[in-house]
């Protein structure tokens, strides 16, 4: 292979490849063969409960540590042989985020500008702050969580990242900057760079992601588009006629199932899948009231875990 | 590796100043007393006649006072334990502190090898360990002009060369027990106790034979003190040095493999005896 052909495949590979990724701490597994591949240029979200694997795979991924097993490719080389150039083209925001606190703002950017070999983009860091209302001249001591939060995304975005990896993007933000941060997100992905962030707020993820992928005790249980996924979900309906139906009419329609009724008017149904059988079930009937449930994506993580024990520690 | 130097440099100022002022003080203070020592000379040597033989022999003889090395000894002699102190807490704050709060995450995600950070840190703290002393060198050297011990300012040089080297080899001990262990605390502790143990084991072993063994093998046995003044002996020099390279190199090797720990986790992942496993659950 040719050094032209090796930096092609090196530019057009997927942003992140891993397979069969295994880590364990001790006794806990906390990845146990992962398969992951995040496409360039998109917005990928990673779901899972504390304990799932999701910090130890973005820690993978930059090689803070070495899994056991597996392997894993960042922006097309192995963060493990080529660490340096792999976080040269990345920008990370941390779970939990730490920062030197008798420090200003713009000295930690200094800082981290610094160990990036290159001086601060002033333009850009303060236009980001100025668009988060981050006074950077104050002691990082002195500021609250969410403007500590605001300084670790200045810094991971400052250098505008071909890949971002976030642990939890907007912990600590109110929501109106957390709207603000999704669309400095959107604006980095229509820039060309690719966002991989972990986030425990489902409706973030649902606005947000294009994909989605579900991590359950260190394994992906499900990768999908996220609209095609919220439409796979189970909705709830509830229906009234103005006279009494036969509940036998509504449970023969495919995915339809009768949860509860009342007085053979009022029914209460889950619908799997799409609601056009269940309209046209419907339209026999005189309806005086329909009320649904919108399906989110809560509702399919919640169905993922719903059997599980809850995980007590952060992987 | 450079702008790693630089900021954690720029960290260690406030301590540079602190120790390198506070020794540079006690040298300022205690060179003009050579002087005072060699007027009372009489009555100095029958304090120290009454001394009990134990005491004169632990630090060494000590019997002649009034010479400039005989004095500078017993000035120099716990220097490297009271800069050992310094040594010993940056040592193993070197990475284990950045890494048990957090931060080390976040600095390594950046373009920076861990060798770089590696390197760049521990030249930081030879650099600081180096302008402590200088400024406690010159503390001690600036009353020579006015004292009639008749030692220059090199030959003054000779003893803080001779307490860098232990003192290196402290703080690199530490460092390397900071990647080993499980908590900065716990190196810091262990490699504290080693210097102390060093110190009084020289002591002791000018009391009883059997202990020079150990001695022998702890740096402080290695130190000249005063009597550097007279040539640095470079076999102990260069010795330290390589064990402080070796610390260091391990402390560097170590680094390089392991996993870094998420702020707030305790363990590296060392394998811990099955037996302290089952004990520490039939406790619980």
């Amino acid at each position: 292979m040719n050094l032209i052909h090796a930096a092609a495949l090196v530019n057009e590979s997927p942003a992140i490849i891993t397979r069969h990724l295994t880590k364990s701490y001790g006794p806990v597994e906390a990845l146990r063969g992962l398969d992951l591949d995040v496409q360039r240029g998109e917005i990928f979200g990673f779901l899972g409960p504390n304990g799932a694997g999701k910090t130890t795979t973005i820690r993978c991924l930059l090689d803070l540590i070495r899994p056991d097993g597996g392997t894993a490719t960042v922006l097309g080389l192995d963060p493990q042989t080529h660490p340096v150039a792999v976080r040269a083209r990345v920008g990370y925001l941390p779970g939990e985020l730490h920062l030197e606190g008798n420090h200003t703002g713009r000295r930690v950017l200094r800082y981290f500008s610094a160990l990036r070999g290159r001086p601060v983009a002033w333009d850009v860091a303060n236009a980001l702050a100025e668009r988060l209302r981050l006074d950077l001249d104050r002691p990082v001591k002195n500021l609250s969580k969410g403007n500590k939060q605001k300084v670790g995304l200045v810094q991971a975005l400052m250098h505008r990242p071909e890949l971002l990896l976030l642990d939890e993007p907007t912990s600590g933000l109110d929501p109106l900057m957390q709207q603000e941060v999704l669309a400095l997100l959107r604006e980095a992905k229509a820039g060309g760079a690719t966002v991989f962030f972990c986030s425990h707020i489902m409706s973030e993820v649902e606005a947000l992601a294009e994909r989605v992928g579900i991590i359950r005790q260190g394994r992906l249980v499900e990768v999908a588009d996220t609209a095609a996924l919220i439409g796979r979900a189970v909705h709830h309906a509830k229906v009234q006629f103005r006279n009494p139906v036969d509940g036998d009419v509504l449970d023969g329609v495919p995915g339809v199932t009768v949860l509860a009724r009342d007085d053979s008017r009022i029914f209460t149904l889950q619908v799997e899948g799409e609601m056009d059988g269940l309209i046209k079930a419907l339209a026999a009937f005189p309806v005086t009231h329909l009320e649904t449930t919108r399906a989110s994506l809560e509702d399919v993580f919640l169905a993922y875990y719903q059997d599980d024990d809850v995980p007590t520690e952060d992987h | 590796m450079g702008a790693v130097f630089r900021y954690t440099l720029i960290r260690f100022r406030g301590r540079i100043l602190a120790w390198g002022l506070a020794l540079a003080a006690l040298g300022l203070f205690i060179i003009p007393f050579y002087d005072l020592y060699l007027e009372q000379e009489e009555s100095m040597l029958q304090l120290l006649e009454a001394y009990p033989p134990e005491v004169m022999a632990f630090f060494g003889g000590m019997a002649d006072i009034t010479s400039p090395e005989g004095f500078l000894d017993g000035q120099l002699a716990t220097l490297p334990v009271i800069l050992g102190i310094f040594a010993v807490l940056a040592g193993s704050a070197l990475l284990a502190r950045d890494e048990e709060s957090g931060r080390l995450d976040l600095i390594l995600a950046h373009p920076v090898s861990r060798l770089a950070l590696f390197g760049g840190r521990l030249a930081a703290f030879v650099a600081a360990t180096f302008a402590i002393l200088t400024l406690c060198w010159l503390g001690f050297s600036i009353p020579l002009s006015g004292s009639s011990m008749g030692v220059s300012w090199g030959q003054m040089t000779l003893p803080f060369l001779s307490v860098l080297a232990v003192v290196l080899a402290f703080g690199t001990l530490a460092l390397l027990l900071s990647m080993l262990l499980s908590s900065r605390r716990r190196a810091a502790g262990t490699a504290g106790g080693v210097m102390v143990a060093s110190f009084f084991l020289s002591g002791l072993a000018n009391l009883n034979a059997d202990l020079e063994p150990f001695a022998r093998i702890l740096p402080y046995e290695y130190f000249q003190g005063g009597s550097a003044i007279n040539g640095l002996n470079l076999v102990w020099f260069a010795g330290l040095l390589a064990v402080s390279a070796f610390f260091s190199a391990l402390a560097g090797w170590r680094f390089q493999r392991r996993d870094i720990r998420v702020g707030g986790e305790g363990s590296l992942g060392l394998a811990r005896p099955a037996f302290l496993s089952r004990l520490r659950r039939t406790s619980l």
